[in-house]
């Protein structure tokens, strides 16, 4: 069943347009990832999404509900946590969850049931009478998506989620979201950690306001990154680049740290690519890697067009 | 409880929580009234008394004696230097020793004894119109009242002195402010005024805030609306306008005496309709602006002008000039200020008070209105 589907999305401000044309469809329960530069489209297409901006042209149906026509409709069925950490500091948990539970008209005794059973599911026991604003990020960013659960929403979108967040909380917010998303909701996440991108069901990628790519991560990189990809680590790796770019089944050579993402066609085998190398690279393995989406995410950008 | 109240209640309880966690809410709402109050009812005084007044005594009798002591014997005028010759009185006047001086003239005591009218010559320093217009007031009562009734010659520091016409005599009876205190007609627009400043102040804060904060884009994500918004952070700051209220008209009756006449339930209905107003006016420039400090200032200067100059709180918008006369009227101060004085000093009622009424309603409903307007395009 698709819980999202956004129809020729399109958002200017004055001349500017922020979304172009911008169509995607999500099913309930999965995991729905918005990849993009900064400035890309990704915060105005998901605030069209929740009913909080009015698209200019085009429309998009969230749970059945209409943005441009049925906005509040659709605030009631989805959950939102926005890019600026945005509950209020000054407030403890406790008092910011049963904020957001009243703005949304959860009250009374049923407030505090859905409090206490939040609770568990973003895991803050013990932190409700915290003041907010003196918790660290990840915490903070737990009860972020706490307050926007509160209403039980069939679908939630994030914002950047984990922006400024350490790995390890990265890692326990990213269990929290397949959860949910096991558990049926629907999840619409943007984030710029291209790994993370790699948890999402399906990837959509922004480009100065239009979705350029969209696909699993392992289509996108069949799509943008042909081809075979090796990884070749080395003490002196780069030592081996120009006479790997001299071959002509290699299409493309990336230094990657320390390493080589060494693209070539579909013919090439591992002992070929091994073949290839100047023996005083001091090369210790090569193995056959799948493209990651950050080499996607080059291959889009760099080109905009497969 | 249908889910608007519950989403207005959501965001007053929330309102409530910030002022109570945030020591410049507690000093604007309570410190700044009471400050005000005091600086005005003791700083601000139009009452002129000790006025130093020089002595010049060209007739050196027993007569002009008693006379001085007569009219210095009241303390509104103070005897500043005692002058053999007019010379001596004009450098006093020149060195700001004296503000006017008695000059009587030799010959005076052997006039009056011989039933002749004594004319004595007053004079003033005309550089500073208030003081002169008081001196001339009390001159003249004082001369009246004393052992030599005569009209006394009147003139200015540097104008010959034109005499005045004899008058006929007035019974004045002052109504509900007796003594003519200023402290008693300055205090209900005090009030209004400092009501004024803290309302707009409170709500011009609260909103920027959030847009500051960028949790307003969390609210638009909510089902709050606009009108939730706006009603739910009047509430908690309509109450605290309240107390206030109850504050100043404390400090107002303990410090300066000021009497309550009037109906308690019309001062009440009023300050709500006042306060709504002007915490409409506030939430208005602040969904505006967006910014804590441009809200601050514009709050304050829309709210300090209008209610001190076109309110009739220091000068009557009778006198003003036709355009802001007409500008007055969407003071919502203006129309405060009159219903405040009629009902604490005159014990005037509901009757008296309908238009002042209609006028604090008409700008109450209008702020609000247009704050939830505004927000709503605001949003999109």
């Amino acid at each position: 069943m698709k819980t999202i589907v956004v129809e020729r999305l399109r958002r200017t401000f004055g001349t500017f347009v922020a979304v172009d044309d911008v169509s995607f469809e999500v099913e309930q329960g999965e995991i729905f990832g918005f990849l993009g530069a900064n400035g890309a489209g990704k915060t105005t297409t998901i605030r069209m999404i929740i009913g909080a901006l009015p698209p200019t042209s085009g429309d998009a149906t969230v749970a059945g509900f209409s943005v441009a026509r049925e906005p509040r409709e659709v605030k009631r069925r989805v959950g939102y946590v926005s890019q600026r950490f945005s509950l209020y500091p000054d407030l403890t948990v406790r008092q910011n969850l049963s904020f957001f539970g009243g703005a949304y008209g959860v009250w009374g005794k049923a407030l505090d049931d859905r409090i206490e059973q939040v609770v568990s599911e973003v895991d803050l026991q013990g932190r409700l009478d915290e003041l907010t604003g003196e918790l660290p990020g990840g915490i903070r960013q737990r009860v972020a998506l706490g307050a926007a659960l509160l209403h039980a929403p069939p679908i939630v979108l994030l914002d950047e989620p984990t922006a400024g967040v350490d790995p390890r909380s990265r890692r326990r917010f990213w269990d929290l979201i397949r959860t949910l998303a096991a558990a049926g909701t629907t999840v619409l996440v943007t984030t710029h950690h291209l790994d993370e991108a790699e948890h999402c069901a399906r990837v959509g990628l922004m480009v100065e306001g239009r979705l350029v790519a969209l696909d699993t991560p392992a289509g996108l990189a069949r799509t943008w990154v042909p081809g075979r990809m090796f990884r070749v680590e080395g003490t002196a790796a780069h030592r081996a680049i120009p006479s790997l770019r001299a071959r002509r089944e290699v299409v493309e050579v990336e230094p990657f740290g320390a390493t080589l993402h060494v693209r070539t066609g579909e013919e090439t085998d591992l002992d070929e690519v091994r073949s290839w190398l100047d023996p005083d690279a001091g090369v210790a393995r090569v193995m056959q890697i799948r493209p990651s989406l950050e080499d996607v995410f080059l291959a889009v950008a760099g080109r905009g067009d497969p | 409880m249908s889910r608007f109240t519950r989403r207005v209640l959501a965001m007053a309880r929330k309102e409530v929580l910030h002022v109570r966690r945030d020591p410049r809410m507690t000093w604007l709402a309570i410190g700044m009234p009471v400050l005000l109050v005091l600086i005005f009812g003791f700083g601000v005084r139009f009452d002129l008394d000790r006025l130093p007044v020089a002595w010049v005594d060209l007739d050196g009798t027993r007569g002009s004696d008693a006379l001085r002591e007569e009219l210095f014997v009241s303390g509104e005028i103070v005897l500043a230097e005692v002058c053999p010759e007019v010379e001596c009185a004009e450098r006093a006047l020149r060195a700001n020793r004296a503000i006017a001086a008695f000059v009587v003239p030799a010959g005076a005591e052997e006039d009056r004894t011989r039933g002749n009218p004594v004319t004595l010559q007053l004079l003033v320093d005309g550089s500073d119109g208030t003081v002169a217009n008081a001196v001339l007031a009390n001159a003249e009562a004082l001369a009246a009242g004393a052992a030599m009734a005569s009209a006394p010659q009147a003139g200015s520091w540097q104008q010959a002195a034109g005499s005045r016409s004899p008058r006929s005599l007035i019974a004045t009876v002052i109504r509900y402010n007796p003594r003519g205190e200023s402290a008693m007609f300055l205090l209900p627009g005090t009030i209004a005024y400092v009501l004024a400043l803290v309302s707009v102040l409170l709500t011009a804060l609260a909103i920027a805030r959030e847009w500051e904060r960028g949790s307003m884009e969390q609210l638009f994500s909510t089902t709050v609306g606009g009108l939730e918004i706006v009603l739910g952070k009047l509430l908690p700051y309509l109450l605290l306008g309240m107390f206030d209220v109850l504050l100043v008209l404390s400090v107002g009756a303990s410090v300066f005496a000021l009497p309550f006449r009037g109906s308690l339930p019309l001062v009440g209905v009023a300050s709500i309709l006042f306060l709504v107003g002007m915490l409409g006016q506030g939430l208005l420039i602040s969904i505006v602006t967006r910014s804590q400090m441009l809200a601050t200032q514009l709050g304050a200067f829309s709210a300090v002008l209008p209610s001190l100059l076109l309110s009739g709180f220091l000068f009557p918008v009778e006198n003003l000039p036709w355009p802001l006369y007409w500008l007055s009227m969407i003071v919502p101060a203006r129309f405060h200020v009159g219903l405040l004085r009629g009902a604490l000093l005159k014990g005037s009622g509901w009757s008296d008070h309908w238009l002042d009424l209609l006028g604090l309603a008409a700008y109450a409903t209008l702020t609000v209105v247009a704050s939830a307007a505004t927000f709503r395009r605001r949003v999109a």
